[in-house]
């Protein structure tokens, strides 16, 4: 029940509850405590079971295993007295591991594959798919009208084949075994020639078939010169592989041409003598191939270093831009006298409260150079996207605008939080409004907001969007279109490894790390200097 | 501690006493360039948003036809095609769902992260808030191959939270909880004076009546403000939500607005145009609720300790 | 510790209350909707979804079947149905435009779709030919598309014969102050291949030469070559520099409405322009997009249309049957086009729908000297560097180097 103590408190007019009041006997173990450890944790074990249901099912004892340990650990976590930072942190880095850490492992993991278009599978789907491509209908061969039977169940029993040769009007059954030929007495036939009824089979209805879909997809019946295959669930024609593998030498085989193509464990292709190499291929590592093509690959390293400078400019000015004026406005809202700053504030947020995939496009629009919104108003013909500094200043004004009313907010709360005490005893001392800003507002701002300033930069230097809806990288050098003034590396980079032939994620994922890797080390030595200022606190 | 009087703002001083004239000049250097601020800020941030507006409002909407006075005259129409032709209801009910369960669990896991992280020093705090930054500046374009890969299991053992369901969703959403708003938070446990928490546990109480009956009472402005953006992030998402929700009824706002856009060229911008306005209004409404929580200047009263 | 004990044994019991109520569940919980048989699903764009879902409905209920209409983001629609296939949950079937075809196959996401003569015979050839991959049909056609020139009767009651025509009697206007912009056509900051396509094929560009075959051959790439830049030298002539009628600042989101609202005469555009035309009410006609005068005619990319079905599809009988033997039937046509009015690929609903809409025999007409839109891989490669270059020329830059770049960024990309 403390929760809702904790709901109830805020809105109560004084709501500091004042100290608990002291307990004689210092138990920690009170009752309300005790009450809403017992219903969480019997909650938490409770999901587990029903959970665990599934898995069990599924035989997933891997998985099974994975939930015991999780759940025993979380109950023992919450009925020990030791581990108390573990009991705050664990809830959210549970969630924090499954949906994010895994998946950048997984990622990470990626960029030693070659995994991406033409190789997403394992080597057997690849098979699979060139063989089921290679299925042609066999020459001058027959359509056969198809109704699906079985001798047995609808639902289980064994499928047949009902094949009606529309040129002959006969019918026969097929299966696993072969073509037999019907007694014209024993089935009924409707206009299309297809059999609606037979003596001795149960016919499919296209919900029973649906069900049964992938026996009936695997039915082949052998004949002379391939084998019948259905054509969905009305039709049915001969068709032959005209590739096949062959595991003995580990190739597949034209049977028209007689060409073979060898499988390449190292390219995860199957590729002829003469070089071709059929499109289907499958995943394979790669080793480091994915890192080192980003270094050596000029295209890659020679506009780099060009690119992180500016992308460095444009994380730091929208961080900084957005910030600035997002704090001004909040400074200026900061005062009871201010008639109407609900509708001011509810007004400054509303950039924010808009989709900003939307409002980036809308952005995009306005700095048409001809129709335009802004040239129109403003009465000029700048070619903004045109123009390297122009665009550059245009990127940055629109994220100034969607990103200074997040600021406003923060700083709004920050500023709430600074005890008001502080600047009335500077303002007493005789220091100006601007002093107690500098001297106290700020740096406690600061305390409370500089790793927000981190985390903006880090956001932006990837902000995708921001460039990808707008400039899309213009302008771009008539010599060179692969890469722009504003592109940032990530657009960069997704230019480079989904722009080609098909979407490489391997690769996409190797120049991924080198991105993090920089802004990672970026980050950590700007932060290190936020230590100084949480020690003065703690 | 002692109770303190809410705090007055050190502008409330000065202002009757004074004569006129210095009233006079004392509004203008006090309040006057507040609004002055004010106004621009709100010009600002309004005129691509009038943009919208008219083109919402403008039965002949695309993009580029529209100024910021509709051409084809006033009407409702986009709107009403908004409801008749698309899910628009439902994809609101959900993005309302999604996004309010998604930022209130999202503000409590990060509230209990960054209690720990301000007032408790253990092996790896550091550490473990550096990688809380960094893991956020992984580019998520990448990470949906992975995210596809986990959910498709997820959705064969449990379809209640698999794909096409607000709970999956919501649990993606969760895994991204702690990166976000742990820092934020910390930023302001920080801000609070040490002695009242441990004047507490000297008084008898335990860890978890610190956090809850006092620290959190202290920070409900930024809990307020947390709250918000979490929200507004998680109703303008898109990346995942739209390899996430692709059955019709299942949609939210951000997924569904887009496929009015895409691929048709922009036959559809009237349409849409309304439907970004109307999306903005829980975001609207819900900073009008929290308003007074983000304003009130809770925390100063419990500072002299 | 007492309290303790007493603590987990209320857990425990919760617990198993809790478990109580989801093992209550169970018998529905476990059967998943994709283990229950007779269920198909469906992926298409928005737009398709809602013309799509009366059809697959009545499917259903005359076969017993679930069927389920998804809609996923266009742009994102490909790439979603590859990665979902991939990890096995994706749909049964998808619908999207020919030129996927390549990737689709290379990442052994769909399979051929086994079409009788009879049926094959019922489609328009360029339609069937645009499915045709390899030597196999990968999916069931059911819509064109091609540019054309979309032309306001009361400004221009003539139609222009050349490009030279055109750009004299736009300027004319332009010189009356009747309209803005001699000519309608999408260039946008970073270039348009699909829409400069019609131009640069009349001055003689290609993009890739073809191989005995006919198929388009990755290894012959058309971009760079002399022709290529023979071709942009006569799209630069009507460049920014030049005659000012190509514009970077004419995009895809404005110019139809620059054309409704007036501000140009020609507009070069396709099928899904029209309705915004109607809509404003403006005399228009279509005609062909026309060649520069002398020189070859313009070949507009022809895009089909078409279902495809999935190889890793849990249905997949259900789905074979649904695209082959249903699809192809003229009243799903109609109802597609009357959701979207593009030409179908059916030649009886086309002939059925002619009578009432004559903008469809206009837009064939305009497409019959086009080209297919290549669906080879590599084709992938092509747009951005070859939108850009457009771009650039257009915008004053040097057709010879441009290109020559352009094609080695290309050719870099290509495997």
């Amino acid at each position: 029940m403390e929760n809702r103590e904790f709901g109830a408190g805020p809105a109560t007019p004084v709501p500091h509850r004042g100290p608990v009041p002291p307990r004689h006997h210092a138990g920690p173990v009170t009752v309300t405590g005790l009450a809403v450890k017992v219903v969480v944790l019997g909650l938490t074990v409770g999901i587990a079971v029903w959970a665990a249901f599934p898995l069990v099912d599924a035989g997933a004892w891997a998985g099974l295993t994975l939930l015991v340990a999780a759940t025993a650990g979380l109950c023992y976590l919450y009925l020990t007295r030791r581990y108390v930072p573990a009991k705050y942190l664990v809830p959210g880095t549970l969630f924090l591991l499954a949906f994010q850490v895994l998946p950048v492992l997984y990622t990470v993991a990626t960029a030693f594959t070659n995994f991406g278009d033409g190789h997403r599978g394992s080597k057997q789907e690849a098979i699979v798919a060139i063989q089921t491509a290679s299925v042609t209908q066999v020459p001058g061969s027959t359509e056969y009208a198809l109704a699906v039977a079985t001798t047995g169940d609808p639902a289980t029993g064994p499928l047949v084949f009902l094949l009606t040769d529309p040129a002959t009007g006969t019918v026969s059954v097929g299966d696993a075994g072969g073509l037999r030929q019907l007694a014209a007495e024993d089935v009924t036939v409707d206009a299309g020639g297809r059999v609606t009824a037979a003596r001795g089979y149960t016919l499919l209805t296209i919900g029973q078939a649906g069900a049964r879909s992938e026996e009936i997809t695997n039915l082949a019946v052998p004949t002379a010169g391939g084998a019948i295959r259905s054509a969905g669930l009305s039709r049915a024609y001969e068709g032959k592989a005209q590739r096949t593998y062959d595991a003995g030498c580990d190739c597949i085989r034209d049977a028209e041409s007689g060409k073979v193509w060898t499988a390449d464990a190292d390219l995860g292709a199957f590729v002829a003598a003469d070089g071709e190499r059929l499109a289907q291929g499958w995943k394979v590592g790669v080793g480091f191939q994915n890192l080192t093509r980003v270094v050596t690959d000029p295209n890659i390293s020679g506009p780099f270093l060009r690119t992180l400078i500016w992308n460095l400019c444009f994380a730091v000015a929208s961080a900084g831009g957005t910030f600035a004026l997002g704090l001004l406005c909040a400074l200026a809202l900061h005062s009871p006298r201010v008639r109407g700053r609900t509708i001011y504030r509810v007004l400054l947020i509303l950039p924010y409260a808009m989709p900003s995939f939307a409002m980036l496009l809308v952005w995009r629009d306005m700095f048409n150079t001809d129709f335009g919104l802004l040239n129109n108003l403003l009465g000029m013909h700048v070619d903004w996207f045109g123009n390297a500094w122009s665009a550059r200043a245009a990127v940055l004004l629109v994220q100034l605008w969607l990103g200074f009313p997040y600021m406003f907010l923060v700083a709004t709360g920050a500023l709430q939080a600074i005890p008001a005490q502080l600047t009335e005893a500077a303002s007493v001392d005789g220091a100006s409004r601007w002093q107690s800003f500098r001297r106290i507002t700020l740096p406690l701002l600061l305390v409370a907001l500089s790793p927000l300033l981190i985390a903006s930069f880090a956001y932006n230097f990837n902000n995708f969007n921001a460039i990808y809806l707008t400039t899309e990288g213009a302008p771009f050098p008539a010599d060179n279109p692969s890469v722009g003034a504003t592109d940032l590396l990530i657009t960069y980079t997704y230019r480079l490894a989904f722009g080609g032939q098909g979407a490489q994620y391997g690769f996409a994922a190797a120049i991924s790390i080198f991105i993090f890797t920089l802004v990672a080390i970026i980050a950590a030595v700007t932060f290190r200097r936020t230590r100084q200022q949480e020690e003065v606190y703690s | 501690m002692t109770a303190v009087a809410p705090p007055r703002d050190r502008t409330d001083r000065g202002g009757p006493s004074a004569g006129p004239r210095r009233a006079h000049r004392s509004w203008v250097s006090e309040v006057g360039w507040r609004h002055l601020v004010g106004l621009l800020a709100v010009a600002f941030s309004l005129f691509p948003i009038l943009f919208v507006v008219s083109a919402a409002v403008n039965p002949l909407g695309t993009l580029s036809s529209t100024g910021l006075v509709p051409s084809g005259g006033i009407s409702g129409e986009n709107f009403a095609n908004l409801f008749a032709r698309t899910a628009f209801g439902r994809w609101f009910l959900n993005s309302v769902l999604v996004a309010g369960l998604a930022s209130a669990a999202s503000v409590f896991l990060s509230a209990l992260a960054a209690y720990a992280f301000s007032r408790m020093r253990f092996l790896g705090r550091r550490i473990g808030l550096l990688s809380l930054l960094l893991i956020q500046m992984f580019p998520q374009f990448l990470a949906i191959v992975a995210i596809f890969l986990i959910f498709s299991t997820v959705t064969d053992l449990w379809p209640e939270i698999g794909f096409n369901t607000p709970f999956g969703l919501i649990l993606v959403y969760l895994g991204g909880a702690l990166g976000a708003n742990t820092w934020l938070m910390k930023g302001f446990f920080d801000t609070l004076p040490r002695e009242i928490d441990e004047s507490a546990t000297m008084d008898g109480a335990s860890h978890a009546q610190v956090f809850f009956r006092i620290m959190l009472p202290l920070v409900t402005p930024i809990l307020a403000v947390t709250a918000l953006l979490s929200f507004i992030t998680t109703i303008n998402e898109f990346l995942v939500a739209s390899v996430f929700l692709t059955d019709t009824e299942a949609k939210t706002l951000a997924v569904g607005m887009y496929g009015l856009i895409d691929g048709e060229r922009n036959n559809n911008f009237g349409i849409f145009a309304a439907g970004t306005l109307l999306t903005a209004v829980p975001t609207v409404l819900l900073f009008q609720f929290l308003q007074r929580y983000i304003v009130s200047g809770l925390a100063a009263g419990a500072v002299k300790g | 510790m007492r309290i303790r004990s007493a603590g987990v044994a209320a857990a425990v019991a919760l617990a198993l209350a809790a478990a109580g109520c989801g093992g209550g569940e169970e018998p529905n919980t476990t059967e998943s909707p994709r283990a229950a048989g007779g269920k198909l699903v469906i992926w298409a764009d928005d737009k398709r979804t809602a013309a799509l879902k009366p059809f697959a409905e009545k499917f259903g209920q005359a076969n017993g079947v679930t069927v389920e209409v998804q809609a996923v983001a266009n742009d994102v629609l490909q790439t979603t149905f590859v990665t979902a296939s991939q990890q096995g949950s994706g749909p049964d079937i998808v619908v999207g435009a020919h030129d996927w075809i390549g990737n689709l196959v290379q990442n052994g996401a769909i399979d051929p779709v086994q079409l009788s003569a009879t049926q094959k015979n019922a489609f328009h050839p360029t339609a069937l030919k645009a499915v045709t991959f390899s030597g196999q049909t990968y999916g069931v056609p059911y819509a064109m598309e091609n540019l054309a020139l979309i032309r306001n009767t009361q400004l221009a009651p003539e139609a222009p014969r050349t490009i030279e025509e055109l750009v004299a009697t736009g300027k004319r206007l332009k010189a009356d102050k009747k309209v803005s912009e001699v000519l309608c056509l999408q260039v946008g900051q970073n270039g348009d291949a699909y829409h400069i396509y019609p131009l640069y094929s009349s001055a003689g560009g290609t993009l890739f030469g073809t191989t005995p075959e006919g198929d388009y051959d990755p290894k012959n790439l058309g971009v760079g070559t002399p022709e290529s830049i023979a071709a942009f030298r006569k799209i630069a002539a009507l460049g920014e520099k030049g005659e000012g009628v190509l514009k970077r600042s004419i995009t895809a989101e404005n110019s139809i409405s620059l054309f409704t609202g007036k501000k140009c005469a020609f507009l070069v555009s396709g099928p899904w322009a029209i309705s915004d035309v109607k809509k404003a009410g403006l005399a228009y006609d279509v005609t062909p997009v026309p060649g520069f005068a002398g020189a070859g005619p313009a070949r507009p990319f022809v895009g089909v249309q078409a279902f495809y079905v999935a190889a890793k599809g849990q249905n997949k009988a259900v789905a074979q049957e649904f695209a082959a033997n249903y699809v192809s039937t003229p009243e799903l046509a109609v109802a597609l086009y009357q959701a979207d009015p593009r030409p179908p690929a059916l030649t009886a609903a086309l002939d059925q729908l002619m009578g009432t809409d004559p903008d469809l025999a206009k837009f064939l007409d305009a497409g019959k000297d086009g080209a297919v839109l290549p669906a080879i891989p590599a084709m992938a490669a092509v747009w951005d560097p070859f939108g850009k270059a457009e771009a650039a020329i257009i915008g004053g830059a040097d057709p010879a180097a441009t290109l020559t770049s352009a094609g080695k960024t290309i050719a870099g990309q290509i495997k």
